[in-house]
């Protein structure tokens, strides 16, 4: 940058100046916003790095279309519920699309979460130094499940019902806690109006905290860590070759070294290539 | 890994920042693309195949298909496998051990494999998993997905009833019992045990009573019928493979 300055600055320019140094200065928003966009990132990085920032954009999806879903629904079992499904599906502006979008949204949140773990574990980005950041990321997909199973029960419709009904059955099944854990799922021993308002909460506050949570620990450690270089990018497979070639080359001079080998032309392509460098 | 590893793996990574590129605008404009994608496709599919509203819960009625979205198929399905609950596929196995086992390996994966190899191909324990997991998660997502969702209509073939057990045929069909278990062919083939040779256990209607009341997990209470139904029932259940084949 090389505009000159000449003249008075136009007012509203420095009033602005003025409020961001303001706020930097107590805030260091300027630092570190360029901290985390002007960082550094291999330059391989891949298309398949996208995927946890796409889970992120539909979670964050997931929120805002959940928020208008709980502006029209009511947790009530004695048909407030269902009616209300029922009213934002039928009768309010855009709301069939708003909860087609939630119900997708889930879908396919689930599919891009298992994607990206899947990438993260084929390139083995979890190694050293990225551990933790493995482990933010596996309690991310468990709490994506969780949040599929609370959501499910919702629709309080007799396939949600049951279903759910089932699945608390499962937990409730196990040695020693699982009773416990059933009775704080059902809010009580049978299925009733409690279960419901509480499977709500859970689904609405308890996990989406618990998600934002994890994201915000997850996002500091990539920022702080880098992302992950793809493990055969052009500058890896570089370096590799370069590795092989001084490998071959010591094993001939050994072999050269060794009596009664052969002696090899000093042309030989590789040594050449190492003279080069 | 070694210190060693640890440290030429820092070297090797700070080399590739240095001659990296700016998070911005390099990386978020590849973010942006994909996820602007998966948004609108999101959108897509919810003009294109709308949400439906349901048949309104009524907890009296057990006549349901227990189905769970299709990303909870999978284990499902390993209910379906652990069904027989006898002592090699005892039920827990697809309730708890498999589930817990699978959550633990995968939170403390890096700890496991700390090697400073990265490329899949040099680590064949790491991609045999990939293809293991990946593939069964798949085929039971199949199956789940293809599963007959039909409860069985009309009689089992049964003979032999007499007039108690042919009430409690019809309670058996009108609740549903046949979209988790089996009597002689007919009805899902899990999660619940086949049924054909119930009888053969020599419970009473009392014992039978009992448990449809508190059975074992999976498997929902069916306390809400009413008494005459739940001894019609269990005459029907306790007589299967015995008196009624």
């Amino acid at each position: 940058m090389t505009t000159k300055d000449i003249g008075p600055k136009n007012p509203v320019q420095k009033g602005t100046e003025a409020t961001i140094d303001y706020v930097d200065e107590r805030s260091g928003v300027k630092t570190g916003t360029r901290w985390f966009l002007f960082r550094n990132i291999p330059a391989g990085t891949s298309w398949f790095q996208t995927l946890g920032f796409t889970a992120m954009v539909v979670f964050g999806m997931q929120a805002i279309t959940g928020i208008i879903l709980a502006m029209y629904y009511v947790p009530d079992t004695k048909g407030g519920a269902y009616q209300s499904i029922e009213y934002i599906t039928n009768e309010v502006t855009w709301g069939w699309l708003v909860r087609g979008m939630h119900k997708w949204g889930a879908s396919v949140m689930i599919i891009v979460v298992f994607l990206h773990m899947a990438r993260v574990f084929i390139w083995g980005a979890y190694k050293y130094p990225r551990e933790l950041t493995w482990i933010t990321g596996s309690f991310l997909l468990l709490l994506t499940m969780f949040m599929g199973l609370t959501g499910y029960l919702l629709v309080w419709d007799q396939k949600a019902y049951w279903a759910t009904v089932v699945a608390v059955n499962i937990f409730a099944s196990a040695p020693i806690v699982g009773p416990y854990i059933g009775d704080i799922l059902r809010a009580g021993p049978e299925f009733g109006p409690a279960t419901l308002s509480r499977f709500y909460s859970i689904h609405m506050l308890v996990i989406p905290g618990a998600i934002a949570t994890f994201i915000g620990l997850h996002l500091y450690f990539i920022v702080r860590l880098g992302i992950s270089e793809p493990p055969w990018s052009k500058r890896r497979l570089r370096i590799e070759r370069d590795e092989e070639d001084a490998r071959r080359a010591a094993a001939r001079e050994k072999a050269k070294a060794l009596p009664g080998s052969v002696n090899y032309p000093a042309s030989w392509p590789v040594e050449a290539k190492e003279g080069a460098r | 890994m070694k210190p060693a590893d640890k440290k030429a793996y820092d070297k090797d990574y700070a080399q590739a920042k240095k001659t990296g590129k700016p998070f911005f605008p390099y990386a978020i404009y590849k973010d942006t693309v994909i996820a602007g994608l998966t948004v609108i496709a999101i959108i897509v599919l919810a003009i294109t195949i709308r949400v439906e509203v349901g048949e309104p819960v009524n907890p009296a009625t057990t006549d349901f298909i227990p189905r769970p979205e299709w990303y909870f198929y999978f284990a499902f399905e390993l209910l379906k496998i652990f069904a027989n609950q006898n002592v090699l596929t005892p039920v827990i196995m697809a309730t708890f051990m498999v589930p817990n086992i699978l959550i633990i390996l995968l939170v403390v994966w890096p700890f496991i494999d700390r090697g400073p190899e990265r490329r899949i191909w040099k680590r064949p324990f790491a991609l045999g998993l990939t293809v293991i997991v990946t593939g069964m998660l798949c085929y039971l997502t199949w199956l789940g997905a293809n599963s007959p969702a039909g409860v069985a209509k009309g009689a089992l073939p049964v003979s032999g009833l007499d007039e108690q057990a042919t009430k409690g045929m019809a309670v058996y069909m009108a609740n549903g019992c046949g979209s988790c278990h089996m009597v002689a062919g007919v009805g899902a083939p899990g999660p619940g045990p086949d049924l054909t040779n119930e009888g053969a256990k020599g419970w009473d209607n009392a014992k039978m009573i009992a448990w449809l009341k508190a059975p074992k997990a999976p498997m929902p209470s069916y306390a809400s019928l009413p008494p005459q139904e739940l001894e019609d029932l269990s005459t029907f259940l306790n007589g299967l493979g015995t008196k009624y084949k």
